[in-house]
């Protein structure tokens, strides 16, 4: 099912949780819905599934104006955070309960509810209660739960954070097939870039309330449309340094930076200048920024070197794995891709 | 490494406990005991001591004494009546006090006042509203074209009466532990059921009973264990165990036999006390096993 969402508002009280969001999600896709915590991603969430209701704004499901249709009649299955499994019932009759309100009969809901169960994997624990299962299973039988009436719309509401980090990475795997394999249109909330990057066709990244960026998850991290996007994709952190224009000629950190064409820049306005680490080369005395290193760390395969330049730090991947000294002077060569100029009250990319 | 106790280590902390434990063997430990023991002494003096014989005589003549069988007989009626009705109607009460509707605070407030008010007063209240002549309730009948009902004065309604201020005085408690019980179950269950598409009355059912019922047990017990030493109600509104002595209930009846005779029957009094404890002890443990059940199968 296509989800089209116009101009979606919704005011509480004092704040606002989400202005005027647009987005069109296509059917099928699995998408993430991106923020920090408090950026209204939970509200957007609610909007959908029909708990809450918008200030402004209207939702489509296909062409059907679902905005102000009551949850039950939306057709979606929602997974909580917590799972919220009747702790009474077992299982299986967690799984039965939606079917059981739809008054499927006996045999058959039993029927769909083991199929659903063994496209989890939960098949081997159906007598069982919530209590006896471990966050991982209880997670599955939630999806299995929300799944078993056959919604247009599946909704996940921060469906990893509860399980510790091993867990955590074959869950989502789990989330990928079982959502490739059923093929309804999935929205969970994420406050994890890492978890969206990884299993998402689309990433709806929030801030405040507010649509920051929509695209493919390397097409957010290749191509930021702001300062924000940037910063809060990837790891580690994108690096700012402090830049400037003056004279036509771009400075980082009080160095020229020549190899950048700064005629397109704004004068006189405190920039900065972003780069990920692995755009970055470290080289010996040769032209470039000079920086200082501070520090490198070995993390797995990689090695990351922590340097000095002006009053900012940043980190750069290394090309070799040879230690170096801590102090030595370097200086800095950048490649094309993964380097951003945006200014710095804003946060408009400017290139 | 072992430390070797000395004598002041070993006494200390049952001094500490001293207060507590004194209280309790004075004024329950031994109260209990002697009853038990009393409840066999035949012609019991309490001031003197002296006992005729040591036997199940007092037992046997209280089970006997037809007082006593109709008191059991009241008493039984009392507990099987008020015990559901009070409960039923403390859930459904307690039940829309936990949703989200106006002057929450004020209804909360007034379920919860007969608990802080002086039973006395309450019952004079109580005593007010049934008279036949000016009371409120016959003032109500009357209203929708009912008959006055002599509710204190006849010996085939005042049971009711009886009934009705039993439920109400058992209701606030029973609240506040059922309010407290529903607030402990997450809402996350109801919207989780209502997005299924369950209606009210199937989530209240299927979802908020069943993760009320330990709650609603311990109510159950509670209620149970108080209901059958019904006693203090019969004071405010009869007086007495009501006209013609039809309202003898199983406290009542043990309090009779030392207050209300001369000279007083000690010994049929702790049999009576004896019996009644069986009694609650059973339908305790009946409750508890039940329990037991209904949660294994869940």
């Amino acid at each position: 099912m296509k989800i089209k969402i116009e101009n979606l508002t919704k005011q509480f009280a004092n704040h606002t949780a989400v202005s005027s969001f647009n987005a069109e999600i296509e059917s099928g896709q699995l998408i993430a819905l991106l923020g920090p915590s408090g950026c209204g991603k939970s509200t957007m969430l609610n909007m959908l599934s029909g708990i809450l209701t918008p200030t402004d704004g209207s939702i489509f499901f296909d062409d059907e104006d679902v905005t102000f249709t009551a949850p039950e009649k939306r057709g979606v299955g929602l997974v909580f955070q917590n799972y919220a499994l009747y702790p009474h019932m077992s299982v299986l009759d967690n799984i039965c309960f939606p079917l059981e309100i739809q008054k499927v009969p006996k045999a058959e809901r039993t029927r769909r509810a083991i199929e659903m169960a063994k496209l989890v994997h939960v098949e081997s624990m159906l007598e069982r209660k919530p209590a006896q299962l471990s966050g991982g299973q209880q997670q599955r039988v939630a999806i299995a739960r929300a799944l078993v009436k056959k919604p247009r719309l599946l909704l996940l509401d921060e469906p990893l954070s509860n399980l510790d980090a091993r867990l955590r990475i074959e869950m989502r795997e789990e989330i990928r097939r079982i959502q490739q394999e059923t093929k309804i249109t999935t929205i969970f909330v994420t406050h994890d870039q890492e978890e969206a990057m990884s299993i998402s066709d689309a990433i709806l990244l929030m801030k405040d309330g507010v649509l920051q960026q929509m695209d493919q998850p390397q097409r957010l991290y290749d191509d930021p449309a702001n300062c924000f996007v940037a910063d809060f994709l990837g790891n580690p952190t994108i690096n700012k340094l402090n830049a400037e224009v003056k004279d036509g000629i771009l400075y980082v950190e009080g160095q020229p930076m020549k190899e950048i064409n700064a005629a397109k820049l704004p004068q006189q306005r405190k920039l900065i200048f972003s780069c990920r680490a692995e755009s970055i080369r470290l080289q010996k005395a040769a032209d470039g920024l000079r920086a200082m290193l501070i520090q490198t760390y070995v993390i797995g395969k990689e090695m990351i070197a922590a340097l000095q330049i002006g009053g900012s730090q940043i980190r750069a991947y290394m090309d070799s794995d040879k230690a170096l000294p801590a102090g030595l002077e370097v200086t800095l060569q950048f490649r094309d891709k993964g380097i951003f100029i945006f200014d710095e009250a804003s946060g408009e990319r400017y290139l | 490494m072992k430390k070797r106790r000395n004598l002041k280590e070993t006494l200390s902390p049952y001094l500490y406990l001293a207060p507590f434990l004194i209280g309790v063997i004075v004024f329950t430990l031994y109260p209990m005991i002697n009853v038990f023991i009393m409840s066999f002494k035949e012609n019991y003096k309490y001031l003197t001591g002296a006992f005729s014989g040591f036997g199940l005589d007092n037992y046997t003549t209280v089970l006997s004494d037809p007082y006593f069988q109709q008191a059991i007989i009241n008493t039984f009626k009392y507990v099987l009546t008020v015990i559901p009705i009070s409960t039923c109607l403390a859930i459904v009460l307690a039940t829309l006090l936990n949703q989200n509707i106006k002057f929450k605070a004020l209804l909360q407030t007034a379920y919860f006042l007969p608990m802080v008010t002086s039973v006395t007063a309450v019952g004079l209240a109580w005593k007010f509203m049934f008279n036949y002549n000016s009371g409120l309730i016959n003032f109500f009948l009357n209203l929708f074209g009912f008959e006055s009902i002599n509710w204190l004065q006849s010996a085939g309604n005042n049971f009711l009466a009886l009934v009705i201020y039993g439920i109400w005085s058992l209701l606030p408690f029973t609240i506040i532990l059922l309010l407290s019980g529903l607030q402990n179950i997450d809402p996350l269950y109801n919207t989780a059921a209502r997005i299924d598409g369950a209606s009210p009355l199937r989530i209240f059912f299927k979802i908020t009973i069943p993760l009320l019922a330990p709650t609603i047990f311990l109510v159950l017990i509670v209620n149970t264990i108080s209901a059958f030493k019904v006693f203090n109600e019969l004071f405010p509104l009869f007086n007495g165990p009501g006209v013609a002595y039809n309202l003898f209930t199983v406290v009542y009846y043990i309090y009779y036999q030392f207050r209300g005779l001369t000279p007083p029957k000690y010994g049929y009094a702790a049999a009576a006390a004896m019996i009644l404890f069986v009694i609650i002890f059973c339908f305790t443990m009946l409750q508890l096993w039940l329990q037991k059940r209904a949660s294994r199968e869940g």
